[in-house]
């Protein structure tokens, strides 16, 4: 088997994680499929860089970060994405316990700097340790984990002390 | 008792403290209920993440996106020169770009073999221009040589190895096409990488009318010129340009 197939085979176990972080990285829907697109594109065309002793996780979500990065600065906006009040159609379309709940998040969410988010999404979402994350994103561990901790100052005062 | 500062506190909920300083804030909430409910609160705000995207994980995956992972039909030692379209911006729609991908796909394949068949050649003949690396072939000797090292604005008509265009790809890598002079006559792409000069097309050169190699990147193979266009984004460098990559060390 060579580096594309083995690639090739780890991005189809991948993709269900890797659309949750697109989903908790860009908010909607089709900004999240749009967004693993390119990741698939750019993991398939490097997939000669990748080193099988490695984690194929890691570094997929590396590029996805990165290519959120890139989207958004070809947006030309690096604050919002989109205005709070249009995040209602952002988190898991169907089967929201809590409609109301989980526009609120989605809200919250939209209202940090990338940075504070794609930690977010990546500890708290994607489940990493401090230091994959701090890996992941060529950060001090005490810059991931300062930018959590205000992070969840921010989420938390939106959401009220109910969360 | 120290005050457990918002740091200790998330890193306490997200389960990175040892086990003596986690026995320290365990003792400490069952007697601070001020701190329990702050645990309490930051242990809500994770589970209130993970339940608005985990359900994600059992969505169906759409068929664009599945369809991108399917394995090309190729040769088991060749390249898939079209099998990925680098680039591309995350807000095209999908619809826009899917259908230039199965249109090249014919000739990913014809590549794909060319390559395989070139690659064989090229061993058998002993010119040392392809090493394969992970089964990838990726240039070697003299090509690995004037890919590095000659300039398109300078050209060397008795080289054997001229290049046509270079270009910053959609993937960041910078690729150059080149034709081969000595016969048989070849022409390709390389885009560099951290391993070298990668082959992800190589294929036979057609002569011109005059029987002569035309100037490279003026009669490119049609799959060389697919490569490239898949490729491409933005300019072709200038000679200003390319002699800045050169001595960037075409990174």
């Amino acid at each position: 088997m060579n580096s594309s197939d083995a690639v090739r085979e780890g991005l189809i176990a991948l993709l269900p994680r890797l659309r949750r972080l697109a989903r908790a990285l860009a908010g909607q829907v089709a900004d999240a499929d749009d967004l693993v697109q390119v990741v698939l594109e750019r993991a398939l065309a490097r997939c000669a860089q990748w080193r099988p002793d490695g984690a194929l996780d890691k570094w997929v979500f590396a590029i996805a970060r990165n290519a959120w990065r890139d989207e958004l600065r070809a947006r030309g906006r690096a604050q919002h994405l989109f205005a709070p009040e249009e995040a209602g159609e952002t988190v898991a379309d169907g089967g929201a316990a809590h409609p109301a709940q989980q526009l609120e998040l989605a809200q919250a969410l939209a209202m940090l700097p990338p940075d504070h988010r794609e930690v977010v999404a990546l500890v708290l979402v994607e489940g990493l340790s401090y230091d994959e994350a701090a890996a992941l994103l060529e950060l001090p561990v005490g810059t991931v984990t300062s930018r959590l901790a205000r992070a969840r100052a921010a989420l938390q005062a939106h959401l009220g002390s109910d969360a | 008792m120290n005050p457990i500062d918002d740091e200790t506190l998330q890193a306490y909920v997200d389960g990175e403290l040892d086990a003596a300083a986690r026995a320290r804030i365990d003792a400490a909430t069952a007697q601070d209920t001020a701190l329990a409910l702050r645990v309490q609160r930051a242990l809500a705000l994770r589970a209130q993440l993970r339940a608005a995207f985990d359900p994600v994980l059992d969505e169906p995956v759409p068929a664009r996106l599945s369809a991108l992972l399917q394995p090309a039909v190729r040769p088991a030692a060749a390249v898939e020169p079209f099998t990925v379209r680098a680039g591309g911006r995350g807000a095209t729609p999908a619809s826009h770009r899917a259908p230039r991908r199965w249109l090249v796909a014919g000739a990913a394949l014809a590549a794909s073999l060319a390559v395989l068949a070139a690659g064989l050649w090229w061993r058998q003949a002993g010119g040392g221009l392809v090493r394969m690396h992970d089964g990838e072939p990726y240039a070697a000797g003299v090509l690995s040589r004037a890919l590095d090292q000659s300039l398109a604005s300078e050209p060397d008509t008795h080289a054997a190895i001229a290049i046509g265009l270079s270009f910053r790809a959609a993937d960041g890598h910078i690729c150059r096409s080149f034709t081969v002079r000595t016969p048989p006559a070849r022409a390709g792409l390389a885009c560099h990488d951290a391993t070298g000069w990668s082959l992800p097309v190589l294929g036979p050169a057609a002569p011109s009318e005059g029987g002569e190699l035309r100037q490279a990147g003026s009669a490119l193979p049609p799959a060389v010129q697919a490569a490239i266009d898949a490729r491409l984004r933005g300019n072709v460098f200038d000679a200003q340009q390319e002699r800045a990559a050169r001595a960037a060390g075409w990174r």
